[in-house]
């Protein structure tokens, strides 16, 4: 199936979109609301020796001025719990809040922000990831053995996390192979930078608070809140009205608390909107900068005999959810390759940066991008075409990959074969231009979700979910899903989504789970209507219930068209006895086994549900004298499973491929020796834009995957953003004559590299 | 000291009295209530905030609403016909140009004034025309997809 060919979806929020109408969080009015904003460090590392808010607190219209005093003392973050809401005695980065202020109007609470008095005691800054890791470093968190954390999470120096892969012997798999190549890669961090920047409303109503945010998870900011101001979930509400993207910058507990903590202080509603160097500077949620070191074996018939790998990341100050991160650059590292010997580690260090957290594919467009730049370098060392090099050690159906997972079906290698095809298509390469082909993989996460649907009186459909729509389309599959399942028009069913108090539990618009996990939900709470519809039907049409087939707004009897009655009738029948009402969450895929592997810092991400593949082939144009690089095309093929929303899966598609052609030519975060970014702004920090965009040409390989999500569904959301990085790499490479080792391949960096 | 003066926008006069050092993009949002306009950036770098003042498209953060006296505003909210979508609207919706939403006023602003001055663009001519629009989430293809479809079923 083609995409022409293929039905055509209209969003169901897309008219409030387009119209101006639809309300964002930052477009919230409240009666007496108050203005937020913060103080924070803007110093990477120092003591507080001396923090007076007094003279802030006596500024007109000024309510509320919080700081560490004011809070429950409570240290907090998933996995390790090294943060507090306010700085406490040390400021670890420059985006820490040290205080906050809520006020009549935005310029009085910036007065009073100005007015408060901190005096700093400088400390040294940890900003090297090899230094940080050395001995007699300069720890970030020395006290950090007092911290909470989850079992298996180290406390070594600035090590906030590692993992590890063995499997084989590597040192004879090195010793045993003919050609031996090593190479050095290091990505700087970059940003989610999503066009709308973060907003949180926070009301109280007696003893609960209700908490508008734009995040990506209601209920991880609603826990959030819980834990930090002590409340029971029942207290908290968290609401997300329209929300203009994420990319897991919005994951994760943010600001809600200290916003809901000010609301209570003032004793009004309060309003935070972060400004563009706010959202750079402050939120827990950088893609992580990464040093990669690979070794890489082959045979001279180009079978990969062994690989060994190192990374280090940049955790930043504080721990995010980035515990697995390790784990998971440890799988890129290795790739979709099979590999008998593996000895890969990967550590995340703390440094006084910003804190990484999730953004869109953690760890995996700067790791695929060093792994597949090396994979180019080992075929050019055997003078081997990089993509039959590819064809010869991808994994396959059936084949043990790297950390000793055997995979069902799946279709990396048909991915490589169509992306390589249509981009031939394209016609003859002038001299300089070049293709570079990358390949991809990427887990999908099993997760509980819930959902309840109900049908009225009317016949009208009702979805009640615990999932996220921040723009990735569940509005559109998740009311599809629904109408299948009861033989219904997706137009038939209205959506209420992304309220805590409201909606049964969904981890939210994170790790490309949505339609993987609220999609089964879904589908079993219609699927208990569609058997009450059925029983009701069979009463009324004297049939049996399992003859009672749902189509068309009808129920039938099989074989018996005739014989019906539309759903809207036993609808109204229902409404006098027992409601059509369900509810579903169904048990999540469980993991597939590994074997023949031994996995240290073991975050459950060594084995993947429902793996995804893809491969992409990137034409690119270089100007020689400046060093510009220009994607003119991309071919990206996807093994996603089952696609159920085209309209939706392209759109995922072509967003991440140009969201990696900024991580690959133009988006990268600099730091001063000061340990501040030199560039929190977008005239400095470069995003694609319409006229940079490339021509991108999608194909889906759809293999039913059995235990994966809804019709044999995989992710989507986050795999197309994994290989185009590399494939650009690739291509530039061919037309240098060598990697550009640093990430992003900046203009400055590909002219340096061509002298 | 405030300054009083009458707001032409979508058509209706807006008397409104605010200090002289207001940006456009906050009388419209605050003082007007029309929320459609978004802040990205309130540096001129992602367009969000596009509004048309005489049919030009201006960046309505870095714009002082005294200076947009005796002029016509034209925002997100002014351009639909009557209770009908506008073309592009529709072609936005109709070819997935929409995601989270929040670059869509401000595409929407910059096409329609494109159009305006160039009723048949090339595809360069849209992708150069909506350069001043940051988008994060579609990677532009859909929406330029939209555009094409608007251009060729301009009479």
């Amino acid at each position: 199936m083609t995409i022409a060919e293929t039905p055509r979806f209209v969003r169901a929020d897309g008219p409030d979109k387009v119209t101006g109408s639809g309300r964002y969080t930052a477009d919230m009015q409240l009666a007496g609301m108050l203005a937020a904003k913060f103080k924070f460090a803007e110093v990477a590392h120092a003591r507080i020796v001396r923090l007076d808010i007094s003279a802030a607190r006596q500024i007109p219209g000024v309510l509320a001025v919080l700081t560490d005093d004011d809070v429950p003392d409570v240290r907090y973050s998933a996995g390790l719990a090294d943060r507090t809401l306010f700085a406490r005695d040390v400021v670890r980065y420059e985006g820490e809040v040290v205080a906050a202020v809520a006020a009549t109007t935005k310029e009085a609470a910036q007065a009073a922000v100005d007015a408060i008095v901190v005096e700093y005691e400088p400390l040294p800054i940890v900003d090297d990831l090899e230094a940080a890791t050395a001995d007699g470093a300069v720890l970030v968190h020395p006290e950090w053995e007092s911290y909470s954390a989850s079992p298996g999470i180290p406390r070594d120096g600035n090590v906030a996390s590692h993992s590890s892969v063995v499997r084989g012997d590597v040192v004879r798999g090195l010793s045993e192979a003919d050609i031996v190549v090593t190479s050095r890669y290091v990505a700087d961090g970059s940003h989610a930078a999503p066009i709308e920047p973060r907003a949180v409303v926070a009301q109280w109503e007696g003893d609960k608070v209700t908490i508008w945010s734009s995040t990506q998870v209601p209920f991880a900011a609603r826990d959030g809140v819980c834990h930090t101001l002590g409340l029971p979930t029942n207290r908290v509400r968290v609401i997300v009205p329209h929300m203009g993207g994420g990319f897991g910058g919005k994951c994760g507990f943010h600001y809600e608390a200290h916003v809901a903590a000010l609301a209570r202080a003032a004793r009004r509603p309060v309003k935070l909107v972060f400004t563009r160097r706010e959202e750079f500077i402050a939120p827990d949620r950088r893609r992580e900068s990464m040093i990669v070191d690979l070794t890489t074996g082959v045979k001279s018939d180009g079978t990969i005999v062994a690989r060994r790998g190192h990374a280090l990341l940049d955790n930043g100050a504080y721990t995010a959810d980035s515990s697995f991160f390790p784990q998971l650059a440890v799988m890129h590292l290795a790739g979709p390759y099979v590999i008998p010997n593996v000895e890969i580690g990967a550590e995340l260090v703390y440094t006084n940066h910003q804190p990484s957290g999730s953004v869109r594919a953690p760890t995996a467009p700067q790791a695929t991008w060093a792994r597949e730049s090396h994979t180019d370098e080992v075929a050019a060392a055997l003078g081997m075409d990089p993509v039959e090099f590819r064809l010869l050690n991808a994994v396959e159906t059936g084949t043990v990959g790297p950390s000793g997972q055997t995979y069902d079906e799946i279709g990396l290698t048909d991915c490589i074969r169509k992306a390589v095809a249509a981009s031939e298509t394209a016609g003859p390469l002038a001299d300089n231009e070049a293709v570079g082909v990358a390949v991809g993989w990427w887990p999908s996460i099993p997760a509980p979700s819930g959902a309840y649907v109900k049908i009225d009186g009317d016949g009208a459909g009702q979805i009640v979910t615990g999932a996220q729509e921040c723009g990735t389309g569940s509005v559109m599959t998740l009311r599809q899903l629904a109408a299948d399942e009861l033989g219904m028009d997706p137009e038939e069913f209205q959506i209420v989504h992304q309220d805590t108090a409201v909606a049964p539990y969904d981890t939210g618009a994170t790790g490309s789970q949505t339609l993987f996990n609220n999609g089964r939900a879904v589908i079993a709470a219609a699927g208990q209507i569609a058997e009450q519809l059925r029983e009701l039907a069979a009463d009324r049409l004297e049939a049996s219930s399992a003859d009672i087939v749902l189509s068309d707004g009808a129920a039938h009897v099989a074989g018996s068209p005739d014989r019906n009655v539309s759903i809207a009738k036993l609808a109204r029948t229902a409404s006098y006895c027992e409601l059509l009402i369900g509810h579903g969450s169904g048990p999540p895929p469980s993991a597939p086994e590994i074997s023949g592997a031994t996995c240290a810092g073991d975050a459950g991400m060594a084995a993947w549900v429902a793996p995804q593949f893809s491969c992409h082939a990137a034409r690119i144009r270089i100007d020689r004298d400046t060093g510009v690089v220009r994607v003119i095309r991309v071919d990206a093929v996807h093994d996603s499973g089952t696609i159920i929303n085209p309209t939706g899966a392209l759109g995922q598609v072509e967003g991440g491929v140009v969201m990696g052609i900024g991580q690959a030519i133009s988006e990268g975060t600099v730091y001063g020796t000061d340990g501040r970014q030199r560039n929190p702004a977008l005239l400095e920090y470069k995003l694609q834009t319409a006229a940079d965009a490339p021509e991108i040409h999608t194909q889906f390989v759809e293999i039913f995957t059995p235990d994966a999500g809804p019709r044999g569904a995989k992710g989507i959301a986050e795999a197309p953003n994994v290989p185009t990085a590399a494939a650009i790499a690739n291509a530039v490479t061919k037309l240098i004559g060598r990697p550009v080792s640093h990430l992003p391949m900046t203009p400055e960096r590909v002219w340096e590299a061509t002298r | 000291m405030t300054h009083e003066f009458e707001l032409q926008v979508n058509g209706i006069a807006h008397p409104v009295d605010v200090d002289p050092s207001r940006s456009l993009l906050s009388v419209i949002r605050d003082e007007i209530g029309l929320t459609g306009t978004k802040e990205g950036c309130d540096d001129c770098e992602c367009g969000a905030c596009m509004v048309l003042l005489d049919g030009q498209p201006v960046n309505s953060c870095s714009y002082l609403a005294a200076q947009a006296e005796g002029r016509s505003v034209t925002t997100i909210e002014g351009i639909m016909n009557g209770d009908e979508l506008a073309e592009i609207q529709k072609d936005m919706l109709d070819e997935g140009g929409v995601q989270c939403g929040f670059c869509t006023p401000g595409m929407i602003i910059s096409a329609t004034a494109l159009f305006a001055r160039n009723p048949d663009p090339t595809k360069d001519e849209i992708q150069i025309g909506l350069s001043g629009n940051l988008c994060r989430c579609t990677g532009y293809g859909r929406i330029l997809e939209a555009m094409k479809h608007t251009a060729a079923n301009r009479d």
